[in-house]
């Protein structure tokens, strides 16, 4: 299996109304640090004097950005998920979170997205260091309808914020349904023995293993896309998950500080003791090849191998994340499983 | 508070002002140390490279400003990006009016508006500067939307030498070169000194100094700057450097090598590694407290 196959996605039907937005804010700009996109050609064609490409230069894209914060402009920049967020990471937090300015950081390919591309582009602990950072909100989105629908809002929005965009297109989950974008969730699906709290791309992944368990086990099970991980709309998870009998998260990311670590710290500050399952990755780095769906089937988080967790633990098992060796087949250690 | 450059006034009266910015500077060191010695903290050393350089700038009708109104929209964006310079500026900012001198007496106190680093909080300060290497990329930032905004304000940027090891400085170098901004003036500390040693070693065997910084003006000006190379405690070199800092003619950003020494003024400090971070006392601070009422 080769690489996950690109076509148009989320980021690029988040593009094609942020133009629309362009076309009536001449105060908006968009940097690039030489990221391009199907969509972003129509900026540097039609706002030449509002589209900039510093290079590969992520610690000026974020200052730059910042000195145009400033003076008045609303400010998109625009690199590769791991770029945008980790490689600037100081000037994120100082030059953006801690003066408050409305700026608007894009990174594409969340998770494993780039797959194939090796621990520099898997994006699995954004997560965790931008939720450290005062003032910022992230998003995480499942589809194209809401990565579109999310546009207007961040524009109207002068808070600085982090959106996370996966790389491939994905399946349409808001289409037809539709989605109240200020709300930061949504319950996709209602289920009172057990409810799947996920994000991004395991939103599908969710979906289906609450299929999957409907049919095998005759569970009934929820499922809630977080597509807003900060601010948690804690109000709206709490009265969704009244009356569920057990909770999972799951997320395509380090368990440390991820989206379950924030659903479980959450719960302890609201003094709910309900049983919890994480689901995500295990402390290491993936030197594994043959796509993303290969990937999800080496450290557990397919749809069967999901399935056969939630399974097992509704059975009484052990709810902890399941052991993978600790020497992998070219000798990289693989970290500590638990 | 909006006055003309120095060079429209006559001979003697450059005389008068060189004399008014000298007393001027006087009182800066000596409010820096009193301000350092009472709070037991403060870059004191770094603090007296730029004395002269922030004085002209302040005092010497080279930037635009208006203390009352320190968001004035046509000020110039001065970013003190050695953000530890922050305890030289602040005296010249209360001094000016931008905040109570009152501040300054309680610096990095309980309640008060002044810490070591610049913040963006403080009145006359635009941006947070402690962490190195942030000045510049936001410097080109301002500079970028100023021309969108037909803006004739200038962009200041005060760099300190040794924060030029940062790397981000060069992405935003390589940039603004690139875009040619008319309208950004770069001024370099060059005070020649880091924490561990010298910026610019003459031995690559002591293994504690810094790699070495020159040819820094041939770096700037292979990145697309017009550079400028004076002695920045010179009144007269400061102001011949940035007379037509305005001018349109100009199509490169400028970049002020503005050579210094680290605790200029004194004696015990001067160029000595031990006193970046260090505050006097007993004997030693009487000896500073003398060597600037000489000055």
């Amino acid at each position: 299996m080769g690489s996950t196959k690109f076509i148009l996605g989320m980021r690029d039907q988040f593009f094609n109304e942020l133009y629309k937005l362009f076309q009536e804010d001449p105060q908006a700009v968009f940097i690039t640090a030489d990221n391009g996109a199907p969509t972003l050609d129509q900026f540097a064609r039609d706002f030449p004097d509002r589209f900039f490409n510093v290079g590969i230069a992520e610690q000026q894209l974020i200052g730059m950005a910042c000195g145009m914060a400033f003076e008045g402009k609303k400010v998109y920049v625009y690199a590769i998920a791991p770029f945008v967020s980790l490689r600037c990471y100081e000037q994120v937090k100082l030059d953006v979170c801690a003066m408050n300015l409305p700026i608007v950081l894009i990174g594409v390919g969340a998770g494993y997205a780039y797959d194939i591309m090796g621990p520099s582009h898997h994006t699995v602990e954004d997560v965790s260091i931008m939720r450290a950072l005062p003032n910022l909100k992230i998003y995480s989105m499942a589809d194209g309808r809401s990565a579109g629908e999310l546009a207007a809002l961040v524009h109207h929005d002068r808070s600085p914020q982090y959106i996370r965009f996966d790389r491939a297109g994905l399946p349409e989950v808001y289409a037809e349904r539709g989605i109240d974008i200020g709300e930061g969730l949504t319950q996709l699906r209602s289920g009172s023995d057990l409810c799947i709290v996920t994000s991004g791309v395991m939103v599908h992944q969710a979906l289906t293993a609450a299929d999957l368990l409907h049919q095998s086990a005759g569970l009934n099970v929820g499922v809630i896309d977080v597509f807003r991980l900060k601010p948690l709309n804690g109000e709206a998870l709490k009265k969704h998950l009244h009356n569920v009998a057990r909770v999972v998260t799951l997320e395509e990311h380090l368990l440390a500080g991820g989206l379950g670590s924030l659903v479980a710290e959450w719960m302890i500050d609201e003094d709910l003791r309900m049983p919890t399952m994480r689901i995500g990755q295990d402390d290491r780095f993936v030197f594994d090849y043959g796509g993303r769906k290969a990937i999800w089937e080496k450290y557990g988080l397919d749809v069967g191998a999901v399935v056969a967790r939630i399974a097992g633990w509704m059975r009484g098992e052990s709810g902890k994340v399941v052991k993978v060796p600790r020497l992998e087949a070219h000798g990289v250690p693989q970290g500590t499983a638990y | 508070m909006k006055t003309a450059p120095l060079t429209s006034t006559s001979h003697s009266k450059a005389s008068e002002m060189e004399e008014r910015l000298r007393r001027k500077a006087q009182w800066v060191r000596s409010t820096v140390l009193e301000m350092a010695v009472k709070a037991h903290s403060g870059h004191i050393s770094t603090a007296y490279s730029q004395t002269e350089l922030l004085v002209a700038l302040y005092y010497g009708g080279l930037l635009r400003f208006d203390a009352r109104n320190p968001k004035w929209n046509g000020r110039d964006r001065f970013i003190l990006s050695k953000g530890q310079g922050g305890i030289g500026l602040y005296p010249i900012l209360a001094d000016l009016g931008y905040f109570p001198l009152s501040e300054l007496e309680n610096f990095a106190g309980v309640g008060n508006l002044l810490g070591v680093h610049a913040e963006w909080n403080i009145p006359g300060i635009e941006v947070i500067t402690g962490s190195l290497g942030h000045g510049l990329p936001i410097a080109t930032g301002m500079a970028e939307a100023a021309l969108m905004n037909r803006d004739e304000h200038l962009i200041v940027c005060f760099l300190g030498d040794a924060e030029l090891f940062e790397g981000s400085n060069w992405e935003a170098a390589i940039y603004a070169g690139h875009r040619g901004y008319r309208n950004l003036v770069c001024i370099v500390d060059r005070n020649g000194q880091g924490v561990l040693g010298p910026t610019d070693p003459t031995d690559r065997r002591l293994a504690a100094d810094n790699p070495r910084l020159n040819p820094l003006d041939k770096k700037f000006k292979a990145f697309g700057f017009e550079t400028r190379e004076i002695d920045g405690h010179s009144f007269s070199e400061i102001f011949e450097a940035l007379r037509d800092m305005r001018s349109s003619k100009r199509k490169k950003p400028l970049m002020i090598i503005a050579n210094t020494r680290k605790g200029h003024g004194a004696s015990l400090m001067e160029g000595k590694r031990l006193w970046h971070y260090r505050v006097p006392e007993g004997a030693d601070l009487e000896l500073t407290r003398r060597d600037i009422s000489q000055m």
